[in-house]
């Protein structure tokens, strides 16, 4: 079925072995289909030694932390936990009392990394003295050299490691190390910086709102929100700046989020010019934003836009004259919820009228609707459907 | 002596709390999940349970429900000690009638004064 | 004419060999891809804090689906198993389709249920709702209780679940599957890692449930199946999950979201139409629509998958239960590619139509005819004695070693992103399992999945019958 593309007349068949004759004998197909089995036979081998040796490392690395932690433990019980009570140590001496061979352990490398880690679970559970004297530990056992360490090595991920440690314990990182990497090539990083920066810098921390080009990921908003509404001594600008003369639509959007969270009601004005966007997202967070705001000025504008909106937005309207709370809007409200085709529409409408009406006034409602509106109010009635 | 019964799958906290708390005087019990919890409390009564809300075999309002109906555990306070922090888990804690509902991370000697001044009308 | 048939005949077998040569080599770029996919996701991860999602008001919500059929044995644990995941802001709906059993009876005293106006739009097709149902106690206000006719299917029941569903995204998954406590943040995260495209599904690899030690629907320990059948579909869930998958998740190219767990986007889900009960592979079937809606409507998606395990259900461990299922999967696939075949190697569609389609079609539709066929075109030969008997060895040898190879790399990416087996023989064993597999459990897959094309062309009525579970209810160690 094959044949051979070799001749046989130019090979010198009696000086070679055998097996290399029969391995040249072969078809060229043959021939790369014994080359890969033995390829995939060696293959299959190493595999299993990657596999026995992760799992190895896997055992000594729980062993590892079998041994250490309980140590580890019993130091912050003691030496922290029941002491958290007692007066500060004088200022200049060593606050802990490790026996060096144990001090040496936790900083060598086979141990350290779990340290750390220790550490930072009991930083996440824990704040005010605890909070305080685990980062005099870490700092005290040189544990922040290991993370600045991090920050210079070569893969990303470390960075990103090191520069969480470093954040986590509250420790200060200079400038002239963290704003190179808010420029980094990688994302991840950047933003590991830039909220880094955020937390630690006295300077200008939301400076990166203006400079900033690229859009901000939902993943990042998250920490940074966590960041900005969970750091001491953080000065809180007005976010409406960045809500008027931003481009970049991410950041007016997390920017809403945090006027939001600090009730800046003098943000609300900016946040009404937003209401003459292109975008049609942008103008529904704005409409969110100023009914979470309750800014109830904003109501005749929301009712009188409302019929050249895409259904987002209505919705939106809806639920915003629902959270102001102004009794006007309940006749506008009222008609959607009548009148209306879309069922969303209704049932937003319904639930504004219900936070806004008395006993009496849905009754009367409930008796000169349909069926199908009934139940719309009666499911926004019941304090056991939530949403 | 005061039984407190400390529920959470987070050793960290179940160690710190059981240290401080013995310091303070009073009786401690640890389980790491609601399973063992409520094992727990068919043994002896108690007078506070400390409870996580995220753990396995039932999460922590399960678990604060079925304290509520069991006689050992009836009258006993409850304190919450959790990450969430939304509006909705605070408001259905207090529903099924906790009496404090603490974030992490936590002050300890915060905790520890909020606990005496639940168990002391009970003296 | 002699001269026509030899040429057919040369051509048939060029054609067979160049196919087998096409598929060995997407295998070994499956391997690669889905090696740098997963390195790339480790190295992600450990660098990511997921406290942050869990604690923030930012999270976006999900709806959990789960439907129900006659699960009276497990249906509670399996309930408060569902109530224990982490996330902040989430809802679980279950869905009762018509149980006979006392399915709803214990729901209703468990969960202190009682019967609510509930209104909701029916987008989707679905069985009438008998009842809506909440509970009295604020310990399950996240729980909601559809008690729906049975629409003999599951689509029909999720269909349900997604029209009473409150909000953007939601996860579908068996109520007898066992999720990981986290799995609702490690799905949502690659949602919000994207900016420039939509996320439209995400999924999570699966893992056979059969032997690991369960305690009232927590796993304790995990292991791999001790009966045979079992122990095969766990080799060949890791592979198509792991190697396959996370192959096809570096150029967007999933082919498919396991109905057992899934993210899915609602809204795109609803306008594509939702699940389809009539379909065979209902889960595939609707992720090619979304894929299709996205299409048509210029919408930049992408399908995302995690290589970490975050469910465990139970496969079958007798023949004729897994005979049942792969004749329907096939089945799936043969009416799936039939009612879609506009897709194929149709640019609007993008990769989804020039990559993934024409691969399934090709490589998993016709793979069982064309080996069933080349199968006996090879006996024909062997028994009139036309086969080189050395260079037949020396190429099965070579098939042989080298599938054996690509489900070992496939078990080692596994054990890379997670150490799940606690000893390392059960490692062994399971690799030691795919040097059985070309023997025992592929000559079934390809029978099967005749007898299901068979059924889907002459249009025979399906049997679901009951997977006959063993219940996850008392504990188990084997």
């Amino acid at each position: 079925m094959f044949e051979s593309p070799y001749s046989f007349e130019n090979l010198d068949v009696g000086q070679n072995p055998t097996w290399l004759n029969w391995f040249l004998s072969l078809p060229l197909v043959i021939q790369i289909a014994v080359v890969s089995i033995l390829i995939s036979t060696c293959f299959i081998l190493y595999i299993q030694y990657r596999i026995w040796y992760i799992r190895f490392k896997n055992y000594i690395y729980n062993k590892r932390v079998k041994y250490i932690v309980p140590i580890l433990d019993d130091l912050i019980t003691e030496q922290i936990v029941l002491k958290s009570n007692a007066s500060q140590n004088q200022f200049g001496e060593p606050a802990f009392n490790i026996p060096n061979q144990i001090r040496a352990e936790f900083r060598s490398r086979k141990y350290r990394q779990i340290i750390i880690d220790r550490i930072i679970k009991y930083q996440a559970d824990f704040t005010g003295t605890i909070g305080t004297e685990m980062r005099n530990l870490y700092m005290e056992l040189g544990l922040d050299k290991v993370s600045f360490r991090k920050m210079k090595s070569r893969k990303w991920e470390k960075k990103i490691r090191g520069i969480r440690e470093l954040t986590n314990m509250d420790i200060l990182i200079a400038d002239v190390n963290i704003l190179p990497l808010t420029n980094n090539k990688r994302q991840e990083l950047r933003s590991e910086a830039r909220n880094a920066y955020i937390k630690l810098s006295k300077n200008e921390p939301f400076k990166f709102f203006d400079v900033t080009t690229e859009p901000l990921l939902k993943w990042d908003q998250i920490e940074l929100f966590k960041t900005i509404t969970t750091t001491e001594n953080i000065a809180i600008p007005n976010f409406a700046r960045w809500v008027t003369y931003s481009n970049n639509k991410s950041v007016v959007a997390f920017c809403m989020e945090l006027i939001v969270y600090y009730k800046q009601y003098d943000a609300a004005p900016a946040v009404v010019k937003l209401l003459e966007n292109k975008d049609h997202l942008l103008r529904a967070q704005a409409i969110n934003c100023l009914g979470k705001l309750k800014y109830e000025q904003a109501a005749p504008q929301l009712v009188h836009i409302y019929s050249n909106q895409p259904l987002n937005c209505r919705l939106e309207i809806l639920k915003a004259l629902g959270r102001m709370g102004n009794k006007e809007n309940v006749t506008f409200l009222k008609q959607e919820f009548m009148y209306s085709t879309d069922f969303d529409i209704r049932k937003n409408a319904a639930k504004s009228i219900v936070r806004n009406s008395n006993k009496q006034q849905i009754d009367l409602l409930m008796e000169s609707c349909t069926p199908e509106n009934q139940l719309i109010l009666k499911h926004n009635l019941n304090p056991l459907i939530k949403y | 002596m005061r039984n407190i019964l400390v529920i959470d799958d987070d050793e960290i906290i179940q160690n710190v709390l059981d240290k401080v708390l013995t310091k303070e005087g009073f009786h401690i019990e640890l389980a790491g999940n609601g399973k063992e919890g409520l094992s727990q409390i068919e043994k002896m009564a108690y007078d506070l349970v400390i409870t996580d809300l995220m753990m396995p075999y039932a999460n922590g309002f399960e678990i604060i429900s079925r304290l509520k109906k069991h006689p050992n555990t009836a009258n006993a306070a409850i304190i919450v000690i959790s990450s969430i922090t939304n509006e909705d888990s605070i408001m259905d804690g207090f529903k099924l009638g906790i009496d404090e509902y603490v974030r992490k991370p936590i002050i300890i000697g915060e905790l520890v004064m909020r606990i005496k001044k639940l168990l002391s009308p009970r003296t | 004419m002699l001269q026509i048939g030899q040429w057919l005949i040369n051509f048939y077998e060029s054609s067979v060999f160049a196919y087998g040569a096409i598929l060995l080599l997407i295998y070994t770029m499956l391997a690669i891809f889905s090696f740098i996919s997963i390195r790339k996701y480790l190295r992600r991860e450990s660098c990511s804090d997921y406290h942050d999602l869990l604690k923030s008001a930012l999270s976006p919500g999900i709806s959990v689906i789960a439907p129900a059929f006659n699960e009276g044995l497990s249906i509670i644990m399996n309930v408060q198993s569902l109530l224990t995941l982490n996330y902040p802001i989430f809802e679980v709906l279950l869905i009762n389709d018509g149980s006979t059993d006392n399915s709803m009876e214990q729901l209703i005293k468990v969960f202190e249920l009682e019967k609510v106006d509930f209104a909701y739009n029916p987008k989707l097709h679905a069985k009438p709702i008998r009842g809506i149902y909440k509970s009295t106690n604020p310990a399950f206000s996240k729980l909601t209780v559809i008690d729906k006719i049975n629409g003999k299917s599951k689509a029909d029941a999720v269909n349900a679940g997604i029209n009473v569903a409150s909000f953007d995204y939601f996860v579908c998954t068996d109520v007898d599957c066992i999720l990981e406590m986290d799995t609702l943040l490690k799905l949502i995260k690659p949602v919000m890692e994207e900016s420039s495209r939509r996320i439209i599904a995400v999924g999570a690899t699966l893992r056979t449930a059969n032997s690991c030690d369960i305690d009232q629907g927590v796993i304790i320990q995990m292991k791999p199946p001790s009966k045979l059948l079992p122990k095969f579909q766990e080799m060949e869930y890791i592979r198509a999950f792991v190697l396959g998958k996370m192959g096809w998740n570096l150029i967007n190219c999933i082919p498919n979201v396991s109905g057992g767990l899934g993210l899915f986007d609602k809204e795109i889900a609803i306008k594509a139409g939702g699940y389809d009960a009539q379909s065979f592979g209902e889960d595939m079937e609707l992720l090619v629509r979304m894929c299709r809606y996205s299409g048509d409507n210029q919408i930049k998606y992408a399908v995302k998958y995690i290589p970490e395990t975050l469910c465990w259900t139970e496969v079958p461990s007798t023949i004729k239960i897994f005979m049942r299922q792969r004749s329907r999967w096939a089945r799936g696939l043969a009416q799936l590619m039939y009612a879609h075949f506009k897709m194929f190697f149709n640019p609007q569609y993008g990769r989804a139509g020039l990559i993934t389609f024409p691969y399934n079609f090709f490589f998993e539709l016709l793979a069982p005819i064309i080996e069933i066929v080349g199968l006996i075109y090879y006996l024909y030969l062997w028994i009139s004695g036309r086969i080189n008997t050395e260079y037949a060895v020396l190429l099965l040898l070579f098939v042989y070693s080298y599938s054996i190879m690509i489900t070992t790399i496939a078990i080692l990416w596994d054990q890379i992103t997670f150490r799940y087996y606690k000893s390392w023989k059960d490692v062994l064993l399971l690799c030691a399992t795919a040097c059985l597999e070309i023997f025992l459990y592929h000559p079934m897959i390809v029978f099967f999945s005749i007898r299901g094309y068979y059924y889907f062309l002459t249009g025979k009525k399906h049997v679901w019958g009951d997977m006959q579970r063993q219940g996850f209810g008392q504990a188990r160690k084997n």
